[in-house]
């Protein structure tokens, strides 16, 4: 089914594009609810973050479970940096460079690490980096956060609403998906994905491995950056207990349940498990239950994602045959009864 | 005066995740993934104790092989829904789905058991013997006694036994295991019971140590046994052991020197430093 949808998206892309365009822009117009609007631009946020971790972890192979290490470090800049009045729109860049700077450096030791030992420097990485926001009180107000951090202005509007605020990340949404898309289909994303098949024959066919993940890992970091960035001003408070490894883990699993080295998989996958868990909201504490089991169930049954094609590798013939045999060994059991 | 009290401290708390460490290095051998669920087998294993101590009593002896077998079980349900399938699969689709199954086994935790912190009783508290001017607890001997006790008997179960054999020769290459006719299947379910129950044991200690249980316990504890491991060398028992009593006596001699908060920054610091310099660990193999 993905496959057809995938061809019929093939034949009409501008238009499509167009109506999906014209589609967001028109949403606020449409939804009266600042509750609903302000879940709406929730998703936004996960669509730039499990993007930017889809570009390190679906496109050059590497494993980064730490991303809210990077997110960190783009909320915090702009809180910072902001309530010593540097004007927001500038910072929303200047928080993409210094997480991007952040990632630059991450990169350096894990340059010789691949699969697990890669995965748990990110993780010890994004974990120092929260506790020390948690401890250094003086700049990052400690347990207490950061409060009342500035909104921008938006064509002479204070973007304060959810209304008003989703155009601005709808903006960066935009920019996100379009830089991602031309980088990959440029000369550096076929490079990444070289390395992500076979790092070794990457190599002996001249890819700079060092350079590539290098940049795979700021690209990656300026974008969650950014939209950590985005988020400061739209929740107006954080604090370090919003960057906790669980919502590493979060990220992770939008990016894994849309479908890992597809455009479209992290906002496919942002938009189900923002859905899902506030439509279980009434639910309280077994919602992250029903989310636990859904990320579970998955990876059982679809393991490349819902965007990703049944053609993938990930989706391999042995987890295929060995669903099938359960399925019918089900059904056999019926008939006995 | 102080460093040195803070170093016996660590000693204590490191023998603690020695042990959380080599449970993991027995799971990684035998099943070969990397599991996130491990930090709240561990919880299940000191509320297991928690639940025991209130019905039974304090008898702490029963109380550890209560953590033992309560993880044990747990440990049987994960690796059902966990690894089971997916043992030739891509290694990271399993690992997101001990993420998913830890945030269930918490969530149901923190539902069935409550959210607040429950306190466990102390053991011969106000008791300790005095070497020239530190006082060490007869608490932190116990514990450090448990961990060299336990980690001796596994050693001896798995040098001396059929079974233990058999454990070491899956870890080591399971399709020649399964040429010369152990039955993998079993194996890994086994090894990973026994990895399991020791996590359990050492939530045991770890309650006992901080004289509360807490749902959310698991996610560090589970950290710090991962780093632990990886620290000594993937899979390798002995490394595990060091790698955890170093990363004990640093968080503590850290702590000691700055501030109290700081305490699981020196633990991730030193992984990293670690992974930079040597990534194959104090003790691993080359070429991994």
């Amino acid at each position: 089914m993905i496959d057809k949808l995938k061809n019929f998206y093939d034949k009409r892309k501008t238009i499509i594009l167009l109506v999906l365009l014209a589609a967001a822009i028109a949403l606020p117009f449409l939804i009266d609810k600042g509750s609903v609007m302000s879940i709406i631009v929730r998703i936004l946020f996960y669509v730039i973050l499990a993007s930017s971790l889809n570009i390190i972890n679906g496109y050059s192979g590497q494993f980064n479970i730490g991303h809210a290490g990077f997110v960190l470090i783009g909320s915090y800049t702009l809180s910072i940096l902001a309530h010593m009045n540097w004007p927001v729109w500038l910072l929303f860049l200047v928080a993409g460079v210094v997480t991007s700077l952040v990632g630059f450096l991450v990169s350096l030791p894990t340059l010789r690490l691949r699969g697990i030992y890669l995965a748990l420097v990110t993780l010890g990485f994004s974990e120092i980096l929260r506790l020390v926001a948690l401890n250094w009180t003086s700049l990052t107000g400690g347990p207490m956060g950061i409060k009342g951090i500035p909104t921008p202005w938006f064509f002479g509007l204070r973007a304060s609403s959810p209304h008003n605020y989703y155009f601005i990340v709808l903006l960066f949404v935009i920019l996100c998906l379009f830089t991602s898309h031309r980088v990959i289909n440029s000369k550096v994303g076929r490079a990444w994905m070289s390395i992500r098949e076979d790092d070794h024959a990457a190599m002996s066919l001249g890819v700079n491995i060092a350079k590539y993940k290098s940049i795979n890992f700021m690209f990656g970091a300026f974008w969650a950056g950014v939209g950590g960035a985005l988020m400061a001003p739209f929740y107006t408070f954080i604090d370090s207990s919003m960057f906790s490894l669980d919502e590493g883990f979060n990220i992770l699993s939008m990016v894994i349940i849309g479908g890992q080295g597809t455009l479209i998989g992290p906002v496919v996958g942002s938009v189900v498990v923002n859905l899902t868990t506030e439509l279980f909201r009434f639910a309280n504490e077994a919602r992250l239950l029903i989310y636990a089991i859904m990320i579970i169930s998955m990876m059982w049954l679809r393991p490349q994602g819902l965007a990703g094609t049944s053609r993938s590798v990930i989706a391999n013939r042995s987890l295929g045959r060995d669903r099938g045999a359960f399925f019918r060994k089900l059904f056999k059991k019926k008939e006995v009864k | 005066m102080y460093l040195l009290e803070q170093l016996v401290n660590g000693i204590c708390q490191g023998s603690i995740y020695a042990l959380m460490a080599i449970g993991y290095a027995v799971i990684y051998g035998v099943v070969g993934l990397v599991t996130f669920t491990y930090g709240e087998i561990i919880m299940m294993g000191s509320f297991s104790a928690f639940y025991y101590f209130i019905i039974f009593g304090d008898n702490l002896v029963f109380a550890l092989i209560a953590g033992f077998i309560t993880a044990a079980v747990v440990g049987i349900v994960v690796h059902k829904v966990c690894y089971q399938r997916f043992l030739d699969a891509p290694r990271y689709i399993s690992l997101i789905c001990t993420i998913g199954m830890s945030m269930f086994l918490k969530n149901f935790a923190t539902i069935v058991f409550g959210s607040e912190m429950k306190g466990m009783p102390a053991f011969m508290s106000g008791k300790y013997i005095e070497l020239g001017s530190i006082r060490i607890a007869y608490m932190q001997l116990l514990i450090i006694g448990v961990v060299i006790v336990l980690s001796l008997l596994l050693t001896v179960y798995l040098k001396n036994t059929r079974m233990g054999m058999k454990l070491r020769a899956v870890s080591q290459d399971k399709k020649a295991a399964a040429l010369v006719g152990i039955n993998v299947k079993t194996t890994t379910l086994i090894g990973n019971c026994i990895g399991c129950g020791l996590g359990g044991v050492a939530g045991v200690l770890l309650g006992i140590y901080y004289n509360s249980v807490l749902p959310t316990m698991g996610g560090m504890a589970g950290l710090k046994a991962f780093s632990a491991m990886v620290l000594g060398g993937l899979g390798s028992i002995g490394g595990a052991a060091v790698g955890g009593t170093l990363i004990g006596i640093v968080e503590n001699l850290g702590i000691a020197v700055t501030s109290s908060g700081l305490r699981d920054v020196f633990a991730f610091l030193l992984l990293v430093i670690i992974l930079v310099v040597k990534p194959q660990g104090l003790f691993g193999k080359k070429g991994n």
